[in-house]
């Protein structure tokens, strides 16, 4: 049992480093003790991300991502390699953290990290990291979704249309709708905090 | 087309999602419009935010191990439900034809008639009811 998922890889490991992920799926599938490990640590950061990008809250985004993956073992024989795998699990983890939202309660609090105070915000990286968090936060959950799909998952609109289940010209004016927000909020925050310097 | 029309092709134009047609017309427009080019260079600076705070996350040190144990147990469960169902289908087949026996056993012993039945007294007759007994004579005192 164990033998199926053992973290540590063996040599067979070095080989899926450097096969494509249709290539480490079909390893998986044939039994490749080392292959879905190598799923996972490619995939890792970016499904975490994305989940805490739209749920706001990392215990949230541990556990989303999680089931994510363990949906995607369930279903890796019925993966076909017609979409990149990366998209068939930025689908499986939007949908996830959707259901999410639509199940709590409508003031969830956010994450420390995600809602700094105003006046700890200053210029810089990490300053501009907790300033799009916050913005993220404030967005309404179906443009945040088109958007993180796009600039995060790199999914075209196509790719965003089949995991939300939307037609393509309404992906196209929700994601302007969604860019247009996240600036005007972005604007928002910033003028808000030159107020309270 | 007014600023506000081409403001709303922005988004798909920095996709390179824009039909080919309107592309060209808004690249005409943008020569002309510094609005435009100011709102194009916001719009792509939140591509720029968004990816560098994803770059950010912090993944617990135990994410791989707990997705792994989940996936494990995934198996197991699998690996049990499919013991069981392929344990389901022979035990239908054994109770089925056990009944079946059963069924027979009660036919051909339990559910043999108690009086034998009418023989039939020449071909083509009609079958009489069996007569009914002379009734005694009642008791002399």
């Amino acid at each position: 049992m164990e033998e199926a998922v053992r973290p540590h890889a063996g040599q067979a490991d070095r080989g899926l480093a450097g096969a494509n992920d249709t290539e480490v799926v079909r390893a998986c599938v044939q039994g490749a003790p080392e292959a879905f490990q190598e799923l996972l640590s490619r995939y890792r950061k970016s499904a975490l991300s994305l989940a805490y990008q739209m749920l706001g809250n990392s215990e949230d985004a541990e556990d989303v991502a999680q089931e994510a993956f363990v949906k995607v073992f369930q279903s890796l024989r019925g993966f076909r390699g017609q979409a990149a795998f990366s998209t068939w699990l930025y689908r499986i983890v939007a949908n996830l953290c959707l259901g999410r939202i639509r199940s709590r309660r409508p003031c969830a609090p956010l994450d420390e990290a995600v809602a700094p105070a105003v006046q700890e915000v200053s210029c810089g990286g990490v300053a501009e990291t907790l300033v799009t968090r916050q913005v993220l936060a404030r967005m309404e959950p179906r443009l945040r979704a088109v958007l993180l799909l796009r600039e995060q998952g790199e999914l075209s609109y196509q790719e965003i249309a089949a995991a939300l289940g939307l037609p393509v010209g309404t992906v196209r004016s929700r994601l302007s709708k969604a860019r247009i927000t996240f600036r005007e909020i972005w604007t928002e925050f910033l003028e808000g905090r030159e107020k309270e310097q | 087309m007014t600023c506000r029309l081409y403001e709303n092709e922005l988004s798909a134009y920095l996709d390179g999602e824009l039909p080919a047609t309107r592309k060209a017309r808004l690249e005409a427009h943008l020569r002309v419009c510094p609005h435009c080019q100011g709102e194009l260079q916001e719009l792509s600076g939140i591509s720029h935010y968004i990816r560098a705070a994803s770059q950010e996350l912090r993944v617990s040190q135990d994410f791989d191990q707990r997705v792994l144990r989940a996936v494990t147990s995934y198996q197991v469960v699998a690996r049990v439900m499919h013991r069981r169902r392929s344990l389901v289908r022979p035990l239908i087949a054994v109770a089925i034809v056990l009944l079946a026996l059963l069924g027979m056993v009660q036919h051909f012993l339990l559910d043999r008639p108690t009086q034998p039945l009418p023989q039939p007294s020449a071909a083509g007759a009609v079958v009489s009811p069996p007569a009914p007994a002379p009734m005694a004579p009642p008791p002399r005192r």
